[in-house]
């Protein structure tokens, strides 16, 4: 095994962590959610504005609010850990590690023959 | 503090980097130009015109959030068709990997509100400021009348075409007929003069200022975008092969002699590109296949009596000189699932029963016995009426001719109504015991073809001790 594979007992490697917080972070968030949505709205209530076909009780309605949350806030915080980790480095707008801005030239200065006019 | 590139062999660090200029994309015209501008009329047209279109004297589109229904082209959509909207999301989906798979990011050069707003945007401003070149030399420019006349005249402009925006978007979900007396009138209610101004507002940013950022940083999918790519994949690439070593020159000059590639190093691939990268270092993640730079460089090879394609829509397979297909397995699968699910949502659509019912048993007794030997079972059936005109139903039970059906009120409903209408079933005891298992059919009488069938549990008193 190379070094590189090795890891220190205890340690998470990168993509331990950001697995942990983007579960972790989305399960606060929809627990939260949960706590708000039913403090204001009767899960009863669910009932009768319920279109499938089976009737949904409250415990039901709670576990199934409470998943739908977490569901989409695992979906929006693993897709803003995997946009960071793969956007730009830190330092990128300073322009550091990053191609040098490409070189812009007037079109006629090296080839005479073409007509700027051509070209608004 | 503003870092200019000295050369080429400037010293390490951050002052090898000039700052990022402002991009002022060249005007470009030639064949995917073109398509563009159709492509813009085509679905601002659509997005502009559709709500002010009527058809049967209802809003084309119109998403009735309140009342719960969708109103799309002559056909209305209750929440209980939910599944016409799932399938229309895994085709929008399958759609991007089919294109992406075919023909690399043409959603994003074509189709992409991004892009589409943003061309608008862009015209207004060369319409107002003039090309690039007076666009640059006009921020240079001290603040003076004319200035400050054209900057506002933009600005404008682009205001008074993002309220627009946002007007018509709200007209998607509120009356469009209806809201603009009320924006005359400024009784505008204060859901819709919110979103208004937040669409108005959000057009605005992002196709006035934000412009190619939204692309290069913001959306994720330049950064799937290589997940769905492969070596088949039409994607816009230059022919280094073709076009190095690059250099100026005259056009009679011989090119080979002079040990030259097919580039004159114009630099007006760069300058057209949106998002203002060169095309020529290869494929990269902030390029949004708007193909402006195939468009100028033909322009070019053209003046230079050049053969064109030095950039073109090709593979990287091709470019390899390797066999490939652009129609592979990949492709075959992809557009079949596409071609089944569409076909099949579309046939669902005009093959509905504008009717639907569900009965529910009555929580409070499971039966009641009556005179005459009678097991009465009661239920409520909800009953929804989705066709856009009146019908009267009747209601039968196809498995058993004994059960005798009993409604509060006849099943008589107006064009889109739901009725709650209290059932009772009662069948005679020798029918059977425990549970029965019926199935009613409720059938529009004026039309035989609108009809359901709806299964019930009927419960019958056990007989303990009549069983051996």
């Amino acid at each position: 095994m190379s070094d590189k594979k090795q890891v220190l007992p205890g340690r998470w490697d990168r993509r331990k962590r950001d697995i942990g917080i983007t579960v972790w972070v989305a399960f606060l968030a929809a627990c939260i959610g949960t706590f708000v949505i039913f403090a204001v709205m009767d899960p009863e209530a669910l009932n009768d504005a319920w279109v499938l076909p089976w009737e949904m009780g409250s415990r039901l309605a709670y576990s199934l609010g409470f998943l739908f949350l977490f569901i989409v806030s695992v979906i929006a915080s693993g897709l803003t850990a995997f946009m960071i980790r793969t956007g730009p480095k830190s330092g990128h707008a300073r322009g550091k590690g990053r191609r040098r801005p490409p070189e812009i030239r007037s079109p006629e200065e090296n080839n005479p023959d073409l007509d700027l006019g051509d070209w608004k | 503090m503003s870092k200019q590139a000295t050369s080429g062999t400037a010293g390490a660090g951050e002052s090898l980097y000039r700052k990022e200029p402002k991009i002022y994309p060249r005007q470009v015209s030639g064949r995917f130009a073109r398509l563009r501008v159709v492509a813009v009329w085509a679905l601002l047209g659509l997005f502009y015109l559709l709500p002010w279109l009527n058809i049967n004297g209802k809003q084309s589109v119109l998403f009735d959030l309140p009342a719960r229904k969708f109103y799309i082209f002559g056909m209305t959509f209750w929440p209980q068709d939910f599944v016409y909207l799932a399938l229309l999301m895994i085709s929008a989906g399958l759609s991007l990997f089919f294109f992406t798979a075919l023909a690399g990011r043409l959603w994003c050069g074509f189709a992409c509100p991004q892009t589409v707003w943003t061309e608008v945007f862009v015209w207004i401003e060369r319409w107002i400021e003039g090309d690039r070149q007076k666009q640059i030399k006009l921020d240079k420019s001290p603040w003076n009348a004319d200035k400050i006349l054209r900057k506002s005249a933009k600005q404008a402009l682009w205001i008074l075409f993002a309220a627009w925006t946002g007007f018509t978007f709200v007209g998607f979900f509120s009356p469009i007929r209806e809201l603009g007396p009320a924006v005359l009138n400024l009784s505008l209610g204060p859901w819709e003069t919110f979103w208004t101004i937040f669409y108005s507002f959000a057009t605005y940013g992002n196709a006035g200022f934000l412009r190619e950022q939204v692309c290069k940083y913001m959306c994720p999918y330049a950064r799937f975008q290589s997940a769905m790519f492969d070596k088949d994949t039409l994607i816009i690439s230059y022919d280094e092969e073709r076009g190095e070593p690059r250099g100026g020159r005259r056009k009679d000059d011989n090119a080979r002699e002079k040990g030259l590639g097919d580039c004159i190093n114009c630099t007006l691939c760069v300058q057209v590109c949106p998002t203002g990268i060169d095309i020529r270092d290869g494929l990269q993640y902030e390029c949004i296949a708007c193909a402006a730079c195939i468009d100028v460089c033909d322009q070019v090879m053209d003046k230079m009596s050049y053969p064109r394609g030095l950039i073109k829509y090709t593979t990287e397979h091709a470019l390899k000189h390797n066999q490939g297909h652009v129609i592979r397995p990949r492709i075959m699968v992809y557009g079949a699932l596409l071609l089944v699910i569409i076909s099949g949502t579309l046939w669902g659509m005009t093959h509905r029963v504008p009717l639907r019912a569900d009965l529910i048993r009555d929580r409070n007794a499971l039966y009641r016995e009556l005179p005459g030997d009678l097991v009465e079972n009661v239920y409520t059936l909800k009953i929804t009426n989705m066709d856009d005109q009146a019908h009267q139903y009747d209601i039968s039970v196809l498995n058993n001719d004994a059960v005798e059906i009993d409604m509060s009120k006849p099943l008589s409903l107006q064009a889109e109504e739901v009725q709650g209408v209290s059932v009772r079933l009662r069948i005679p005891r020798s029918e059977g015991q425990g549970v029965q298992a019926l199935e009613l059919l409720i059938q529009a009488q004026d039309d035989p073809s609108i009809s359901t069938k709806i299964k019930a549990k009927a419960l019958m008193p056990l007989k303990f001790g009549s069983q051996p």
